[in-house]
């Protein structure tokens, strides 16, 4: 996940000078050095200045400052990496993932370096490796370490260009972001593209049960290894989904011949056991499965996994069948990489979610509990692991239309959030889009009236009206309660309207949540992007989590 | 046209491609379209319609088209014109209202000029046509705010072809974003009851009139509804509220108050929709949700306008 998402164009610019300069700095060996030992303190200067003025962890602009006095200069570190790299990509779980691989690859004696503290653009992964550089511009430890790459989607070809991973995991594709991305199918073909580049000598771990996913297989000609759920106890028709319920599917169409997919079995979306019925074509035999997923209360989840042979078993220490996915995943890039099955366990057990990641805060005596959701199928994962059987819950949910959001937020029609009503025990909705937001709940059932919304901030046109807004909104209410007395008859003043309706911005939400969760119980925050962020600032503010950048890496 | 009795008013949408043109939130305006019609005792029938499914103008009262991936763009282009094509004619001559959104909007139009390959034909609708300028042009992405029969409409557009108006009206004058073409400041096209806009996000929800407009639209053509009976005192007694599952769990307090005159809305000092037959629900959240958009666009006079509609 993106911690950072800067403007496309500036970064693309950087890569087109960066491959221009690339091929000048291979014939020029010593020069480059030079410039990477400059590129390695420039950037590491200009890191610690904004840490030291608090203008965050420093790594994204240590990255930018390193590419603009060297733009080849992830390239020339990445070179000197003795077990090479990883990359993970995907729509949802990039974090996660490469979070469950590092613990597995630690726990098998490896020193692992990811870019988690920057971005999952090229000046993120340029920030985490210069940080891990010394001044003549050569690695650390001799380089004697495993790097994990968090790639953001579009960014992918340039990585494999500069760095070519020894493993590459693509882990699902789902709309998201349109406006930024494009389309599902362009992100595919861009992808395609970026696995024709790969060397030979690369292994490809792919998710069988995603069809966007697998076809890429058939751009590759080296190693490929598959992953997959076998448990039909998960197959929606089996859970007893109704059928009528709306699911966002991105992916239905054959690459080969058009032909619609038909489904033996269907997690979630479009991930599950697929066949064209037309030419034949159909999910892959997985290399890793998952042949039986049982629920450890909330939080866990109970895996059986299966080779060649039965592995064993294991506990997921996330909810959602999307974790089932990172952690099969995880498994196999491990198998690529030869890791035997006790570091492979005690890796995902001993897993800590990452920032926002379903991780849990105390917060006094109510425990809050963060859970990104930043498209359809995210929110609809979240929404299915909190809202489902009795359990009634106490949420928070925060839509921003920032740029790392995405500003088109069109896709909260295409989230089943029909599933809250009936499980809510208080509800607060904040953001920059608080209304959009609340309007989308109204038309999912939720009643208005049980929502607090608090958007992040007030309206000019609200405070012209100078308060009879409220009196109208209240008078319509009345009127519609069925009361049979008449609005104008309504003499509401600004004290009588809700609290809701003049508090404003995240760290306010907040305290209208908090308010509404009793002691000793769960607040659920589903937030967007840059929702979390700003959750997780306050929540700092309020000192209840630690800065994300100080977290000691493996 | 249907015998205008005290029997609730049934409209059945056709929603064309449910399955390839739904991209951008589609999803909204069908559900706002259903409830709005199920407050006020409307039977509003979703039918969708796929590749392949003939289309009948006498078994719809309204119809429905989104939009949808390239590649998904070309089988139902193909389709539009040799299967559904003389039914969506005939139904749009014979003034059935349509939304068309984004490539719906597209397809309603003469022709689809991409970068390169092959022009996609179009229904010829709209007397308007779009041109894909290539890669090195920027897709008109952003919110979006335009004037509408003396309102506004608000939304998000996302479309790299610009679409430039023949004799076909627009919808709209965009107030803030880029409309058809970023160019000369039209945004969508009017035929008949036919509207094609590039406003998704999703577009209905927050434009309640709009969609108030699109219900009465077909209410008034389906039932034939003379100005006589629209003013004759057992007329608002035809809006009961059936609750049915969703609404009725809990949108009580919401439900409009079925017997309520005319004459008991204008009291309200409405402007714009006095002249609606519909009885008026509660639209706060969507009010406020079309005025936040208005003033993130800077549009401040005409989002004290929209608050004004509460």
């Amino acid at each position: 996940m993106p911690k950072h998402k800067p403007s496309e164009a500036g970064e693309a610019r950087r890569r087109r000078k960066s491959r221009a300069r690339a091929t000048v700095s291979t014939r020029k060996r010593p020069q480059g050095s030079l410039r990477a030992g400059l590129a390695v303190l420039g950037g590491r200067a200009a890191g610690a200045l904004s840490r030291r003025l608090h203008l965050g962890g420093g790594t994204t602009i240590a990255g930018v400052i390193a590419q603009g006095l060297y733009p080849d200069i992830v390239g020339h570190l990445a070179k000197q990496l003795q077990h090479g790299s990883v990359l993970v990509t995907g729509t949802n779980g990039k974090t996660t993932t490469s979070g469950f691989i590092a613990a597995i690859l630690s726990n098998a004696g490896l020193r692992v370096w990811r870019n988690r503290e920057g971005s999952n653009l090229m000046r993120g992964l340029a920030g985490a490796l210069i940080i891990r550089a010394h001044p003549n511009g050569k690695l650390k430890r001799g380089g004697q370490a495993i790097s994990i790459f968090e790639v953001d989607e579009a960014v992918v070809p340039q990585v494999v260009q500069v760095a070519p991973p020894r493993v590459a995991i693509f882990n699902n594709l789902f709309r998201d972001q349109l406006d930024r991305y494009g389309e599902v199918d362009t992100v595919a073909s861009r992808w395609q593209e970026a696995i024709r580049s790969l060397p030979e000598s690369s292994t490809l771990v792919l998710n069988a049960d995603d069809p966007a996913i697998a076809y890429l297989g058939e751009s590759f000609s080296g190693r490929k290894l598959y992953f997959g759920i076998d448990d039909p106890s998960l197959d929606l028709p089996a859970q007893g989904v109704d059928a009528e319920r709306h699911q966002t599917i991105d992916t239905r169409t054959c690459p080969h011949c058009g032909g619609e997919y038909a489904y033996e079995m269907r997690f979630y979306s479009h991930m599950g056991h697929y066949a064209c019925p037309h030419c034949g074509y159909k999910r892959p035999e997985p290399d890793v499965r998952a042949m039986k997923v049982s629920h450890e209360g909330f939080d866990q989840l109970r895996i059986s996994v299966t080779a060649t042979e039965p592995l064993g078993e294991l506990v997921v220490p996330l909810p959602g069948i999307y974790n089932v996915y990172n952690a099969l995943a995880s498994i196999t890039a491990a198998r690529a990489l030869d890791v035997p099955w006790e570091p492979i366990v005690k890796g995902i057990e001993q897993f800590k979610p990452a920032f926002g990641r379903g991780e849990l805060i105390q917060a006094g005596e109510r425990t809050i509990r963060l859970l990104l959701a930043k498209n359809p199928t995210g929110f609809n994962e979240v929404l299915r692991t909190l809202f489902s059987g009795e359990n009634k819950r106490h949420a928070m949910i925060v839509l921003n239309d920032n740029i790392a959001d995405g500003k088109d937020i069109s896709w909260i029609w295409d989230v089943d959030f029909e599933r809250v009503t009936g499980h809510l025990l208080s509800l607060t909705v904040a953001g920059t889009r608080a209304f959009d937001l609340a309007l989308r709940l109204k038309y999912a059932g939720v009643d208005p009236q049980q929502m607090s919304i608090v958007p992040s901030t007030n309206m000019r046109a609200v405070k012209s009206l100078a308060g009879n807004v409220h009196t109208k909104a209240q008078a319509i209410h009345a009127m519609s309660n069925g009361t049979g007395k008449l609005s104008r008859a309504t003499t509401s003043t600004k004290e009588e309207s809700s609290p809701a309706n003049q508090a404003f911005g995240i760290p306010s939400a907040l305290d209208v949540a908090l308010s509404q969760t009793p002691e000793g119980e769960t607040l659920f925050i589903i937030p967007t992007y840059t929702g979390l962020l700003e959750v997780r600032r306050e929540l700092e503010r309020r000192g209840l989590t630690p800065h994300y950048w100080e977290e000691k890496g493996p | 046209m249907k015998d205008a009795s005290r029997s609730p008013f049934v409209l059945r949408l056709g929603h064309l491609y449910p399955d390839q043109l739904n991209l951008y939130g589609d999803r909204g305006n069908i559900l706002t379209l259903q409830r709005r019609c199920r407050m006020r005792g409307i039977e509003l029938r979703v039918i969708g319609l796929g590749i392949g499914d003939a289309l009948a103008p006498d078994e719809y009262d309204m119809l429905f088209i989104g939009g949808g991936q390239d590649k998904e763009q070309a089988p139902v282009a193909q389709d539009l014109y040799e299967i559904k094509g003389i039914g969506l004619w005939a139904a749009i001559e014979d003034d059935m209202p349509v939304l068309a959104v984004c490539g719906g909007y597209q397809l309603l139009a003469h022709y689809y000029r991409p970068a390169n390959g092959p022009d996609m034909r179009g229904l010829g609708v709209f007397d308007a046509w779009t041109i894909h300028k290539g890669a090195r042009v920027p897709r008109c992405i952003g919110d979006i705010a335009i004037s509408w029969n003396g309102s506004t409409l608000v939304g998000f557009e996302n479309h790299g072809g610009r679409t430039y108006l023949g004799t076909a009206k627009p919808l709209g004058r965009v107030l803030k974003g880029h409309g058809n073409n970023s160019e000369d400041h039209t945004e969508g096209a009017v035929y008949r009851n036919a509207f094609g806009t590039y406003l998704h996000g999703s577009l209905l929800p927050k434009n309640p009139h709009f969609a108030d407009h699109l219900i009465e639209l077909a209410l008034r053509r389906s039932y034939g509804l003379t100005e006589e009976e629209i003013r004759s005192e057992d007329f608002a007694a035809r809006f009961v509220p059936v609750p049915s599952e969703q609404v009725a769990m809990t949108a009580e307090h919401a439900f409009p108050e079925p017997v309520r005159s005319l004459s008991g809305i204008k009291e309200l000092g409405r402007t714009r929709e006095e002249a609606s037959i519909l009885p008026r629900l509660d639209d706060t959240l969507e009010w406020q949700a079309h005025a936040a958009m208005l003033e993130r666009l800077g549009l401040h006079a005409e989002a004290v306008a929209a608050l004004r509609h509460l």
